[in-house]
């Protein structure tokens, strides 16, 4: 009976060639360590993302008048509605730890390099959308904070040559974030996931005809590739659970972590609060945009550290497989990387005194330097480990790697 | 050496500022208790209710704090289980007499950098100079008066009790604003005990598939 089935389906549709070769065949470098889990568990936050909104969605009520009471509803009368909410915001946060582990995992390895520069520049698509929907959710709830940062990132646009004044007011609806704007970051909000759910598909479409790196960098001989199910479904789960232990010890035990104190107040245009400050995720960023004294500079110097991700398939011109692991310069590069963004990050969170903005220039300086300065390092440093010669783990990797690639195990 | 100066000041900075806050606000425990929520509720609606509400409170979401019936029969002074905990005095009236509307005290806990703990101080923080004005510490020139009469308290003994009653509304004031607390702790436990053992029983099984490979 079920075979009769399925055979039935699979003249009309690769069933059963779809389960083989994308899931109990599709071959996956056996050497993956744990940091090859994010891009699983980012597909994760996702569905719970959209599962939890949908759900908030039900409730919620996009009216200035009624936006903040209505999350109250929420929180105090629906059934198991702190839950649903709880789940949203904290989920919000942990998406962009998620993916930032998981941009960090590519940065180090050097996974964006030829072949897979698609996925990369897809995956630079979905932060960008993860972003926008982020920062039009954040607005919903009608907070203090979701007001003024709306309001604040939003004049930024402003500074746009010519048009800076028109698309301001397209963008918000109104001379001021109000009711057509939240309206607006609502409909927006509820959109833009399904779209991030397409370039999802994108990304693995990619993914599943590129295959995934690994830390050796190397494309690995058949032999050391092994099929995605059982060995990978089991250690995404794993993985999965793992996360979730972290993730509902917020939910349950400290979810006010990632609500800023002001947004706890309703919405109030006649009475700025006394310091804006943007969610976590968005704080090395903010901190570039007020390192620039001038707001056209300061706003296309966020943009461009952003956007400047996707160059880095071309800024990185050295040919070596792998990343930072055979390479010391790159290497150090990285790590250096990685505090200067702590450092800002952290830097976005102060008032604007003298000493931030020094500290942030340097900051914002290291940051482009690092990418800019790339392809020259990444030149020099090839050539000098070339003539230096190759560490011996590395050189017999290649070579037996390359041996069994031409006997064809 | 101008950037060496610039590190270490961030480098104070960082180390400083606990140290600052801790001075400013009051560094108390806030209870939790059956006994102190119920004494701060008696507060909150005795006193705090007379120019402040707590609009997403009903009168019959203070049954959850355990009272008798009696007790809660006198708290609730013959209001509607369903009707919100609104104040006595009208927004317009208050605008009037003290310049601003007092702001609503459902979500105070949480409104404010250190919560509960801000809402302590401020109420402990009053004082009354020799020219005999009384001010705040914690905010100068605060429109809000000195409720519980602190700056008048006369002896150690007096302003001990006070603090104590401060206490109690405080408490009252972090259920109303999380009132959830007890239900989603005890779901925590639960949900997480789960996964911990479900975390488990998964790294077993996935050692074993993965011993297959050899
Ligand atoms: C006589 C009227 C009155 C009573 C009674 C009263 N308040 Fe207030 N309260 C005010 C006013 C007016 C303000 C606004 C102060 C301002 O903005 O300057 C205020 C503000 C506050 C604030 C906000 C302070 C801030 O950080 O902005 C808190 C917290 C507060 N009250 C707590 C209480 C508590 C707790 C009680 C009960 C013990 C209480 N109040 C009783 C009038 C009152």
């Amino acid at each position: 009976m079920a075979s009769t089935l399925l055979a039935w389906i699979n003249r009309r549709f690769p069933f059963t060639s779809f389960v083989r070769n994308e899931l109990t065949d599709y071959p996956v470098p056996r050497n993956l360590s744990f940091w090859w889990n994010f891009g699983f568990l980012a597909g994760f936050v996702l569905l719970l993302q959209i599962v939890s909104g949908v759900f908030l969605a039900m409730h919620y009520k996009p009216d200035v008048n009624l936006a903040f009471d209505s999350v109250q509803h929420i929180m105090r009368e629906v059934e198991y509605g702190w839950l649903i909410r709880y789940l949203h915001s904290t989920g919000a946060s942990a998406f962009f730890a998620v993916i930032y582990l998981h941009m960090i995992r590519t940065l180090y390895y050097g996974s964006y390099r030829a072949p897979r520069e698609l996925m990369w520049w897809s995956g630079q698509v979905l932060l960008l959308l993860i972003m926008a929907t982020a920062f039009m959710g954040y607005l919903l709830p009608w907070g203090q904070m979701s007001y003024w940062g709306a309001q604040v990132i939003t004049s930024l646009f402003g500074a746009t040559p010519m048009i800076g004044e028109e698309l301001v007011l397209w963008l918000r609806g109104d001379y001021a974030v109000g009711d057509a704007t939240l309206n607006r970051f609502f409909a927006l909000h509820y959109l833009v996931p399904f779209v991030l759910c397409v370039m999802v598909l994108i990304h693995l479409v990619a993914l599943h005809h590129v295959k995934s790196s690994n830390p050796s960098g190397i494309d690995l001989a058949a032999k050391d590739n092994i099929p995605f199910h059982p060995y990978f479904t089991i250690k995404d789960l794993f993985g999965m659970v793992v996360f979730a232990v972290m993730f509902f010890a917020v939910v349950f035990f400290a979810p006010e972590t990632f609500i800023e104190e002001a947004n706890n107040v309703p919405a109030d245009p006649l009475q700025t609060p006394p310091h804006i400050v943007p969610e976590w995720y968005f704080l090395p960023f903010y901190a570039i945009l007020r390192a620039i004294p001038d707001t056209l500079g300061g706003a296309a110097a966020m943009t461009v550290s952003v956007l400047i991700f996707a160059a880095m398939p071309l800024l990185d011109r050295s040919s070596l497989p792998g990343g930072a692991r055979y390479r010391p310069v790159y290497r150090a590069m990285f790590y250096l990387f990685v505090m200067d963004v702590l450092v800002l990050g952290y830097l976005g969170t102060q008032a604007p005194e003298a000493w931030v903005v020094v500290v942030g220039r340097v900051a914002t300086i290291i940051y482009f330097s690092i990418f800019l300065l790339l392809p020259w390092v990444s030149k020099i440093e090839e050539r000098w480990l070339r003539r230096r010669g190759l560490p011996t783990a590395l050189q017999a990797t290649m070579a037996s790697e390359r041996r069994q690639k031409a006997s064809g195990v | 050496m101008r950037s060496l100066r610039v590190l270490s000041g961030v480098l104070l900075a960082t180390t400083m500022m606990p140290v600052v806050m801790a001075a400013v606000l009051a560094d108390v425990e806030i209870p939790s208790d059956e006994a102190s929520l119920q004494r701060g509720a008696q507060l909150a609606t005795s006193v705090c209710l007379g120019c402040h509400g707590f609009k997403y409170l009903r009168f019959g979401n203070l049954q959850a704090l355990g009272f008798s019936d009696e007790q809660f029969d006198s708290l609730r002074a013959g209001q509607d289980l369903d009707a919100a905990l609104d104040s006595y005095t009208p927004a317009d009236v208050a605008r009037d007499l003290y310049g601003v509307v007092p702001p609503d005290l459902s979500l105070m806990a949480k409104a404010r950098e250190g919560g509960p703990h801000h809402v302590y101080t401020l109420l402990t923080s009053y004082y009354t100079d020799e020219s005999g004005v009384t001010d705040n510490h914690l905010l100068p020139g605060v429109r809000m008066p000195d409720v519980l009469g602190y700056s008048s308290a006369a002896t150690p003994g007096e302003r001990t009790e006070l603090e104590r009653q401060a206490l109690d509304v405080v408490a009252f004031l972090s259920w109303a604003a999380d009132p959830k607390v007890e239900q989603r702790e005890r779901l925590g436990y639960f949900v997480l005990g789960y996964l911990v053992l479900f975390a488990a029983l998964l790294y077993v099984l996935k050692r074993r598939i993965w011993a297959r490979l050899g």
